[in-house]
Formats: structure tokens, C-alpha cells, sequence
């Protein structure tokens, strides 16, 4: 997909309820902008030293991804870990200076053209993510759990069993599907094992005092497991069109006196409208349904969401022998499933981009109305790494499966741990109580 | 608080408010269901500069409301109503 010939335009998609539209609008899926990282509703000075040390400890430190030492492209050797890695002369193979091993790693940035010419993306350009199967792919095979149905990929050339991420069923080559999505690019795991326990070790420390007892006792995060998740890497060119109200505060001024003051204000009203042309480079977009699902009441994939982005650029082209040890999970939403989840994303940061140019209006503005143009799409598949920790918390109707997921590039790390809700309660309780007899206290003073 | 009885309950009810504000700050710090990719801020944009209009069209007298209603310019993720546009 090195140029950018229009193809066809697609047709629109059909409705498929639960696939296309409640999946990232429904109630429970996070339309909130996130708080910015190690924000807190109340300032931890004032909360007793249990709950002030828990909450002011570090978090796990997540490499930045302009990181130099990501920057350089070069992934580490699937067979010995080195990074003393060279192009072999006159191939697209690369070769370990350290242990000989020579593989496919070319960086599909390159190979496909992928950071350039955003601007001048017309029509949508899909990379073939489901070109024929070369040579080294062949053994790559999908297998449906017996035990929850979920889809997992192995590599049948290193392991003819496999564990399932979901459930930790573990099943045999008997049980093979159709294989359908075979990514463009993939990701290489960056963080090693040991690393991300100890990243899940310490997000977890600092979560203790009110975690769910049977979770404390069953904690091993040494279970984790190396999970390719399957994305699209989406470029975009397009244009919005915002238009609304604002208001600017002209006077304030006060009247009464005593108890009874009551302030008053005097404003201008406009009418607004905004017009902005914008690329993004590498919008990462889940095209599983299953992990696509990001209400927070049935399940915790906004933690794996959360641990987005990565450093997408150093991607290299498909090959199975990166996934041996790794389990992965096969794509199953397509372009046209995701596009109504791309433009509600590019209307999400149109709204941002023209938030700095409404600064005069001290009182706020009411968008009303938006509009998107898509002029340009580039489309993706690629397989991310991620670290997973899981525990089903038992109970009937609040059973629920939490994440606890490490960026396997970077090391961001995200996770959900379950609540003693009682203990939560009683805390919340005891210190509320404290407050309020405080609060007695200043009364029956000034009574 | 108009009165002597707006101030009293408003330090009867310091209590009940610290205590909700303590249980869902520490809701969300374990179970982090507020969480999400903030794409907006992490994702590389290149915008060209922004245009637009701005045409004051009335004037407001003596509100007591302090900020305009409806106010959603930080809501970035909240849809207005779409005109509808090309898709690509």
C-alpha cells in the first residue's frame, strides 16, 4: 500500500445492533475525557496515613515513546534478546551479529509508505491485512476454546497446545477454526516478563488496603500472559465544522447586603463557528468486538484501552515466528465496523484542537452542532503487545473479570483491582463521621 | 448560603460529602473505571490554523447563573447534534 490510489468507495455499513453503534455510545463506555494522570478528587494531605501513603506511592514509569531507544527501529532479536542487529546486505533480511539468526524485520513504516503523504490521503486506502499466506505463516493457526469459545492464534511450529488468555483452558490442534485475519504488522513484545510482573507487582502495592481479600491471597502476577491484540492503525485526513454559543462576561456586581448579597452578571452572547483541517498519524483502533466493548459495568477492557498508544512507527511486517510464546487474538471487526468509531474519534479531537481558540469566552462556550468531512483514511491491521494479568472475581451477578495490562512496548501500565466494598464503606464512613463531628463541634460553638 | 441556617447546613452536610467524595475517589483509584486512551492528547494531530466566525448576536442582564448553559467545551467526547458530512 506504498500509493495512494483511490479505490472504490465501500458501501456503508449495514446496521448490526451490538456491533456498530451501542458497543462505544452506550451508557458506561468512556465518553468522559480522562483525568489527567495522578489526579484525585481530594487532596490525600488530608486523609489519614494508610490512605495517603497508598495513594502518593509511584506508579510503575512508562518509557516515553520518543524515547531514543525506541526511535532507532531496531527490535531485539526473537531468538537471543540482542539488539545488535544489522540489515543483511542485498535482502530485506535482518541478521543478529550476536547469534546469526536472520529474519524478516522490515518496518512496514518504509515498506508501505505509512507515515508520509498524510495530508494528501484522498478516498480510504486499505492495506491488504489479508495478502496470501507466505511460507513463514502457514503454521500460524486459530483455535476455538472449548472452555469459553474465545478465538486464540498459535504457532503451531513451536507449541501444539495452548493456554487460553480468557479462561486458562488449556486445548489441542483438534479443535482449529477457519483461519481468517492474518495482521499486516505486528508489534514486537519490548518489555520482558519479569519486568512487567514487577510493573503489576507494584500497581497492585499500591492498591492493598481496600483490595478484595481473595484477590490478595490469589495474587501471582508471575501468571501474566504475553497477548497480541489485534488493532487498526488508522491515518486520517479530514475537516470539522463546530458551531455553537459563547458568552463573554462584560460585569459582575453584587446586590443586598449582609446574608441576602447575591451576585449578578451582565454578558455578550455570540455566535460561534469553527472550522478546522487536520492528519492524525496512528489512531489505534481495538477491531475485536469483544475488547471494542468498553462498558465499564460488564467488563474491564477500558484498562487495556487506557494503556494505549504505542509507538506504532517501529512496527514491522507480519511474521509468525514473533508470536512463539505469545498467544494472540484474531481480528474480527472490518473497516466498515469501525468507521463510525473513527469519525466519533476524530469529532472528539476536533473538538480539543479548537478548544485553545475559544479562550475569550469566560463563560463558556454550547457547541450545538458539528460536522465531519472525511477526506482521506489509510487503514492498518496490526497486531500490539500486551502484557495480561487476570482474576475472575467470583460471585453470581457481580462476577467480573479484571485486567491488569502492561503496555508491552512502553510499560504503561493500567488495571482494575476489586474492592472489599465493606471495608471501602466503612472507611469512607469513619472518616465522614469524623468530619461531621468536627463540624458539630464548630456549630454548637457558635451557637 | 443566604442565611445563618444555609450555613449551618451547609457544614451539617461537610460529613455525608466527604464521605461519598472519599469512596468514589478510592473507587476509582482501584478500580479505574474513569480510564480510558486519551487519544485526543496522545495521538499525533497536525492541524492547519484554525478559522472561524464569532458574531455577537445579544446581551445578557443580570443572570445569576455564572457560566453559559450547557457548557460543553471540555466535553470533547460528548456528540452534539451531526450534520452530515463526507465520510472518506
Amino acid at each position: 500500500m506504498s500509493n495512494a490510489n483511490n479505490p472504490p468507495p465501500l458501501p456503508r455499513p449495514p446496521p448490526v445492533p451490538g456491533q456498530n453503534g451501542p458497543a462505544y455510545t452506550g451508557p458506561g463506555s468512556p465518553q468522559d475525557v480522562p483525568p489527567l494522570p495522578g489526579s484525585f478528587p481530594i487532596d490525600p494531605n488530608t486523609l489519614p496515613k494508610p490512605i495517603r501513603d497508598e495513594l502518593l506511592a509511584p506508579d510503575p514509569l512508562a518509557i516515553d515513546t520518543s524515547a531514543t531507544e525506541l526511535k532507532d527501529g531496531l527490535n531485539r532479536c526473537p531468538k537471543c534478546g540482542a539488539t545488535d542487529i544489522r540489515q543483511k546486505a542485498g535482502s530485506d533480511l535482518l541478521v543478529c551479529l550476536y547469534c546469526r539468526n536472520e529474519w524478516h524485520g522490515a518496518r512496514v513504516e518504509e515498506e508501505f509508505g505509512l507515515g508520509a503523504g498524510i495530508d494528501q490521503l484522498r478516498g480510504r486506502v486499505i492495506a491488504s491485512g489479508a495478502r496470501d499466506i507466505a511460507a513463514d505463516t502457514a503454521s500460524l493457526m486459530s483455535f476455538k476454546c472449548t472452555g469459553c469459545g474465545a478465538e486464540v492464534t498459535i504457532n503451531t511450529a513451536s507449541q501444539m497446545t495452548a493456554r487460553c488468555h480468557w479462561c486458562r483452558h488449556v486445548f489441542g490442534v483438534n479443535e482449529q477454526v477457519p483461519n481468517g485475519a492474518v495482521p499486516d504488522a505486528l508489534l514486537p513484545f519490548h518489555i520482558k516478563k519479569d519486568d512487567a510482573v514487577a510493573r503489576i507487582r507494584q500497581f497492585v502495592d499500591k492498591r492493598r488496603l481496600f483490595a478484595l481479600k481473595a484477590f490478595k491471597e490469589e495474587f501471582t502476577p508471575e501468571n501474566v500472559i504475553g497477548v497480541y491484540l489485534p488493532y487498526m492503525i488508522v491515518d486520517g485526513n479530514v475537516s470539522a465544522d463546530i458551531a455553537g454559543h459563547a458568552e463573554i462576561e462584560t460585569r459582575s456586581y453584587t446586590r443586598g447586603s449582609g446574608n441576602n448579597k447575591t451576585t449578578y452578571y451582565d454578558a455578550d452572547v455570540y455566535q460561534v463557528a469553527r472550522h478546522v483541517e487536520f492528519t492524525v498519524d496512528d489512531l489505534p483502533l481495538e477491531s475485536s468486538t469483544e475488547r471494542g466493548n468498553l462498558d465499564t459495568r460488564a467488563n474491564t477492557n477500558n484498562i487495556i484501552n487506557t494503556i494505549l498508544p504505542f509507538d506504532t512507527k517501529n512496527a514491522v511486517k507480519w511474521n509468525a515466528s514473533y508470536l512463539a510464546g505469545f498467544t494472540s487474538e484474531k481480528r474480527n471487526q472490518d473497516v466498515v465496523h469501525l468507521q463510525p468509531r473513527l469519525e466519533d474519534q476524530l469529532l472528539s479531537i476536533a473538538r480539543a484542537q479548537v478548544q485553545g481558540s475559544m479562550q475569550p469566552y469566560n463563560r463558556g462556550v454550547r457547541w450545538e452542532q458539528e460536522r465531519l468531512d472525511v477526506h482521506g483514511t489509510r487503514w492498518v491491521s496490526m497486531y500490539l503487545p500486551v502484557w495480561l494479568y487476570s482474576y475472575q472475581q467470583p460471585g453470581g451477578k457481580g462476577s467480573l473479570l479484571h485486567y491488569i495490562a502492561v503496555n508491552g512496548r512502553t510499560g504503561e501500565t493500567m488495571g482494575s483491582v476489586p474492592v472489599q466494598q465493606w471495608k471501602l464503606i466503612l472507611a469512607a464512613l469513619t472518616v465522614g463521621t469524623v468530619i461531621e463531628g468536627i463540624a458539630l463541634m464548630i456549630i454548637g460553638s457558635t451557637l | 448560603m443566604s442565611d445563618d441556617g444555609g450555613g449551618v447546613l451547609f457544614l451539617l452536610l461537610a460529613g455525608p460529602a466527604a464521605a461519598t467524595g472519599l469512596y468514589w475517589g478510592l473507587y476509582r483509584h482501584y478500580r479505574n473505571t474513569d480510564k480510558s486512551h486519551a487519544f485526543e492528547r496522545e495521538t499525533t494531530v497536525e492541524a492547519k490554523p484554525i478559522t472561524g466566525s464569532d458574531q455577537k448576536i445579544d446581551e445578557i442582564k443580570g443572570t445569576k447563573a455564572s457560566r453559559i448553559a450547557g457548557d460543553n467545551v471540555r466535553e470533547y467526547r460528548k456528540r452534539v447534534q451531526r450534520i452530515q458530512g463526507d465520510s472518506g
